[in-house]
């Protein structure tokens, strides 16, 4: 019998085949791991206990019946609480939402049931993504594994923290500004933002939809492509889902094709306040890369220093508009039959008011600010411009390099409660993965080995689709290790 | 002057339809106030003839067939619903 901590998707999945275990078996042991140490990590807002076990024998029974089975039949999965899951909770870590059911499946979630993957809960997070540390959830903290006096980073804390504490498999995350590849390199574990499109948003609940993707946090970087490459794909109910097919080269890329590949290092990107063990991260990440054979290059991206206020414009824009349906009308914070004015504005105000935490009720209010006349071409609109020109800076950086290499934060992870009066402080957290989020580019988080103590990763940023390359270059640097 | 005073926060707040307390009214406004003094930054950058970045994608219509159908679900979004009479959403009066 191997152990909860020695399973990735990929021995899972050849384990199950050859008998070593039954599906049923390792999602029992899961959640007799969950009660046990959960009540100390806090990674999971609620479990489905009987759902799981249900799957989980399918699973044993589709095994037995033999043919073609998917990489991920019977996989303990962790879903971050943002996206529906038909019949279970779907809180977005808002009070707002804290008694409603969805009522279907989001799009990855059927993609998933289909290739038989198990749902073992819900995981916690900033309340509707709003946060770079889960200390925004309405409902509880969640420790870093590694270190339970800190955070686990943000959005989707909740999901990076119950894969790097044996709590599931595999999770998904959303990223908006960083909130997948952020808590990826708090907690240790490999985070793929993938390109905005790749993946249908259909029955995520929306934070800033001309950012949001969903992908995998997962302990190696061939899970993550295992996992990136069942829930991408055109959906029809998500109008900026692109049709793009990804071939084998996902999972098995060729080293002869990883060693070509021409790596940018932007100047912007190792300015000052990196932290010491962040710059080793980045020193042995590089010259392990090298060693494969890789070239690399400095290249500039001038207007990524104008990241962080871009993104704090438009992304509060898309917050106040997409939440303006929690309106007490369809969602109320009281719940069903709960007490509610009789007022229409009033409702509105008290349900609001009452249900949105105070970052929820910030960035809402600096949402309607820039969008407010008088303010929108100064701030929105110019945004809007810095936006395309950062987009032309990475046109341009990749007509000379094929990958991007950068920190994905400053700093490790940092102490709970050390950032929470400050928003600006907490904002910064983001300076270096939100440029990937503004230009729709894939990005990933890949634990580094350069650091003593605290994990720390490092981001390789895509062209366009080129999930391919960053995800390679990663599993080499990965391989280099484990030989 | 301010660029974000109290009584602005209070007006943007009931734009937005959320109740504020006095206290948090005082906060928001510096804590807007300095969120807002950082986007000064954006001034320096010339965007003249710049094609404003309108969604994440460029994409263009990118829509369904336009075709009538009924819902599979067994309206089961409505089951969901703060208050409702026959299946349907209850509003309180608008007038």
């Amino acid at each position: 019998m191997i152990t909860l901590h020695g399973l990735t998707l990929q021995n899972f999945a050849s384990g199950l085949r050859e008998g070593k275990f039954s599906a049923r078996e390792i999602i029992k042991e899961f959640f007799d791991y969950i009660k046990e140490r959960d009540g100390v990590i806090g990674a999971y807002l609620s479990l489905d206990e009987d759902g799981a076990l249900k799957a989980a024998e399918a699973a044993d029974k589709a095994i037995a019946a033999g043919g073609n089975i998917s990489p991920l039949l019977g996989a303990p999965i962790a879903i971050k609480d943002n996206m529906l899951i038909e019949g279970l909770s779907a809180t977005a870590g808002s009070k707002i939402l804290k008694d409603y059911r969805a009522a279907y499946d989001a799009t990855v979630i059927k993609k998933l049931k289909k290739a038989g993957a198990v749902f073992l809960g819900k995981t916690n997070m900033d309340e509707f993504a709003m946060g770079s540390s889960t200390e925004n959830s309405a409902f509880q903290l969640t420790k870093n594994p590694h270190d339970t006096k800190r955070v686990p980073g943000g959005s989707s804390g909740g999901s990076a923290a119950a894969v790097a504490g044996h709590m599931a498999i595999a999770g998904l995350g959303s990223d908006t500004g960083g909130s997948i590849r952020e808590p990826a390199s708090f907690c240790g574990v490999v985070g793929l933002k993938p390109t905005y499109g790749a993946v249908s948003r259909h029955g995520l609940i929306a934070m800033a939809s001309s950012l949001d993707q969903i992908g995998p946090l997962t302990k190696t970087v061939r899970d993550a492509a295992l996992l990136f490459r069942e829930i991408s794909g055109r959906d029809s109910m998500d109008a900026t889902s692109a049709d793009t097919a990804y071939g084998t080269e996902l999972l098995e890329p060729e080293l002869q094709k990883i060693k070509g590949l021409r790596v940018g290092l932007p100047k912007e990107f190792f300015g000052s306040g990196l932290s010491d063990e962040v710059s080793k991260t980045m020193d042995e990440a590089i010259a392990s890369l090298k060693s494969l054979g890789v070239a690399f290059k400095e290249v500039s991206l001038p207007h990524a220093k104008y990241a962080l206020s871009c993104y704090y414009i438009i992304m509060p824009a898309e917050v106040s508009s997409n939440l303006a349906r929690f309106d007490g009308i369809r969602y109320a914070a009281g719940g069903r039959n709960g007490k509610q004015s009789d007022n229409l504005l009033e409702r509105y105000l008290e349900t609001r008011g009452e249900g949105f935490g105070p970052e929820v009720r910030r960035r809402v209010l600096l949402g309607t600010f820039v969008l407010s006349s008088g303010y929108y071409d100064a701030y929105y609109v110019k945004a809007q411009k810095v936006r395309r020109l950062m987009g032309q800076d990475f046109d341009k950086a990749f007509g000379d390099v094929d990958v991007i290499m950068g920190p994905v934060c400053p700093t490790s992870a940092f102490k709970i409660g050390e950032r929470t009066d400050d928003p600006l402080a907490m904002y910064l957290s983001d300076i270096l993965t939100i440029p990937a989020n503004l230009a729709g580019l894939p990005a990933v988080s890949i634990p580094g080995r350069g650091a003593k103590g605290l994990p720390v990763g490092f981001q390789l940023i895509g062209r366009h689709f080129r999930e391919a390359d960053i995800l390679g270059l990663g599993e080499y640097y990965e391989r280099l290790a484990s030989a | 002057m301010p660029l974000i005073s109290k009584k602005d926060v209070a007006h943007l707040a009931q734009l937005a339809r959320l109740k504020l307390s006095d206290a948090e009214a005082d906060k928001l406004s510096g804590d807007l106030e300095e969120i807002v003094a950082y986007f000064k930054e954006l001034e320096s950058i010339d965007t003249s003839g710049v094609v404003p970045v309108a969604g994440g994608t460029d994409l263009t219509n990118v829509f369904r067939e336009d075709e009538a159908g009924t819902s599979d679900d067994g309206g089961k979004g409505a089951d969901q619903f703060p208050d409702k009479s026959g299946g349907l959403l209850k509003v309180p009066n608008i007038f």
